[in-house]
């Protein structure tokens, strides 16, 4: 089970702190039924067709750690980040996440198609509540990373998709974030956007005081993590440092793949 | 290197219902830039994408006009003076409410993915639907407008009088618009059933016809009287005919009155918007 690092001690409250957290999906509200047959196979889901997306989950991140969120499909790692960003609210327990937030989930979100790269930006501070003068001193900063070039002042409908992903980026980036949560975006656009985000990415890392990041990727998750815990039916079920906690994962991920009858390949990406 | 703020931004404790009705609208207060750019998009989208354009926003009402002019003039021969300007004082602003409706359908649910991926206050959605949907009603004064050449007489001072019952039928119009677009997540097949359901609550409403028509029936099965008099759109409609066509006095009593109740309405919607919001991207 989780070991959770006991320096209760301190003075100032954890970037990160989860307790008791539990979120539950009415399943006869949504129409997403097809989960019924996934969901139905691990016992989370009762009769009345409730289903626990995440359940008893206590974590807390302290500052300066980064803490990659690991495990299998529909395991609960985007509801868990949904969470943290105050997207999703807790059915039971407390969720309690402190600072500005800067949250890299799909890139692009808020963008309305009938307005230009400028507008879009301004747009998209506005859903972020980042105050507007602040956002209008940012706008050329986040255009010239962007690197739209001509494109700047035409509407985003005219955008092809990397275009699309690299203006939300920017978008995104551009806050200064005491908490960074990151939803696998590092492969974004071309090459060179890619060198040039991850460069950005890192930045962020070195002054955010706390970074969760969920990936499939479990190489670069060891290399950017301290820290990682592994999710599997909603529940933490390893805790620990990154390299220890992904090693083991990757172990028992290859002997569950060899016992398994159809060996079909597990997708790369969680929805 | 910047200082770092530990305040919670995420996992506020919940309030009470009063509580909830505040955070609500100074959560729209802070987010007043959101709500007008949202607004104008709306309006924006709107006119794109068709041939003519903006020229939409005056033919729209223009052409519904003429339609209830061809059914109630021509085929029912109904003998009313000045007939357009008794059908326009009061389609026109119905075009205005049916128009904020079907906006409200869409008004959360259109934003799906915006909602999520970044957190914010969700009612800013339907504020901003309401406020676009005023845009119907200030085109639909351009051929109310015109109306009067062809019955000059009939335009007086009274005529100013629209504005404040426009103000009414606003107020009725925003928790109508919020608690659509809350249902409407849950219920797809609202909007199959919304323009049947305004259709016959326009038929029940002195629009085609004087109020006398439906005070007639009145006399005959009393609680028919009692719907009358509950449906806002008695009172709104009387109000525009009065100003616009009577050229007299609306009967601000019952309009006062009328705007008064749209305030409990109001807030009582807002809560329970605000109740059911974290339920939003759960279901979407």
């Amino acid at each position: 089970m989780a070991q959770r690092k006991s320096t209760r001690t301190k003075v100032a409250p954890p970037p990160i702190l989860l307790t008791g957290l539990g979120v539950q999906y009415d399943l006869r509200l949504s129409k997403k039924r097809k989960l019924r047959d996934t969901v139905l196979r691990d016992g989370r889901h009762s009769q009345s067709g409730k289903f626990w997306a995440l359940r008893d989950v206590d974590f807390r991140v302290e500052a300066g750690e980064s803490v990659a969120v690991i495990g299998p499909n529909g395991a609960g790692k985007s509801t868990m980040l949904q969470v943290l960003a105050g997207i999703l609210e807790p059915s039971v327990g407390k969720v309690e996440v402190r600072g500005k937030i800067a949250t890299l989930l799909q890139l692009g979100a808020g963008f309305d198609p009938e307005l230009n790269a400028r507008e879009n930006t301004l747009l998209v501070g506005e859903f972020l509540g980042i105050p507007h003068k602040e956002m209008v001193r940012r706008v050329p900063a986040i255009l010239e990373f962007a690197g739209l070039g001509e494109f700047a002042d035409a509407e985003v409908r005219t955008y092809s998709s990397g275009m699309r992903a690299r203006l939300g980026f920017s978008v995104a980036t551009s806050v200064e974030p005491d908490v960074l949560l990151l939803d696998e975006v590092l492969s974004t656009g071309d090459a060179a956007f890619i060198e040039k985000s991850r460069g950005r990415i890192t930045e962020l890392m070195k002054r955010a005081r706390a970074i969760v990041f969920v990936t499939h990727d479990l190489d670069s998750a060891a290399t950017f993590c301290t820290r990682a815990i592994e999710l599997e039916g909603g529940r933490i079920v390893a805790d620990g440092p990154a390299k220890r906690v992904i090693a083991a994962y990757k172990k028992k991920m290859a002997k569950r793949a060899a016992t398994a009858s159809r060996s079909g390949p597990v997708a790369r990406r969680g929805n | 290197m910047t200082t770092h703020s530990t305040e919670l931004t995420v996992g506020r404790p919940r309030r009470g219902s009063i509580g909830t009705i505040f955070e609500s609208l100074a959560s729209l207060v802070e987010r007043r830039r959101l709500v007008w750019y949202l607004t104008i998009s709306e309006v924006r989208n709107k006119g794109t994408n068709s041939l003519l354009g903006n020229i939409w926003w005056f033919l729209d009402p223009a052409l519904q006009l003429f339609v209830y002019f061809l059914l109630v003039s021509v085929i029912f021969q109904q003998a009313q003076p000045a007939i357009l300007l008794f059908l326009g004082s009061a389609i026109l602003p119905w075009k205005w409410f049916t128009a904020a409706l079907a906006s409200a359908t869409t008004s959360v649910r259109g934003r799906e993915q915006v909602m999520r991926q970044i957190a914010f206050p969700h009612i800013v959605l339907p504020a901003a639907s309401v406020l676009a949907s005023v845009g119907n009603f200030l085109f639909a004064l351009v051929p109310l407008g015109a109306l009067y050449l062809l019955y000059p007489d009939r335009l007086t001072p009274w005529a100013l009088a629209v504005l404040p019952v426009a103000v009414v039928q606003f107020l009725w119009t925003i928790p109508a618009v919020i608690a659509l677009s809350a249902v409407a997540v849950f219920f797809r097949d609202i909007s199959n059933f919304i323009p049947h359901g305004l259709r016959i609550w326009f038929y029940l409403s002195p629009a085609l016809f004087p109020i006398e028509t439906l005070r007639a029936i009145g006399a005959r099965h009393s609680w028919f009287n009692f719907f009358v008099d509950i449906n806002p759109f008695t009172w709104i409609f009387s109000g525009y005919r009065d100003a616009l066509y009577y050229g007299r006095s609306p009967e601000w009593g019952a309009l006062g009155i009328l705007a008064l109740a749209s305030i409990p309405v109001t807030l009582l919607t807002i809560y329970l918007f605000r109740r059911v919001s974290p339920l939003f991207v759960k279901v979407l």
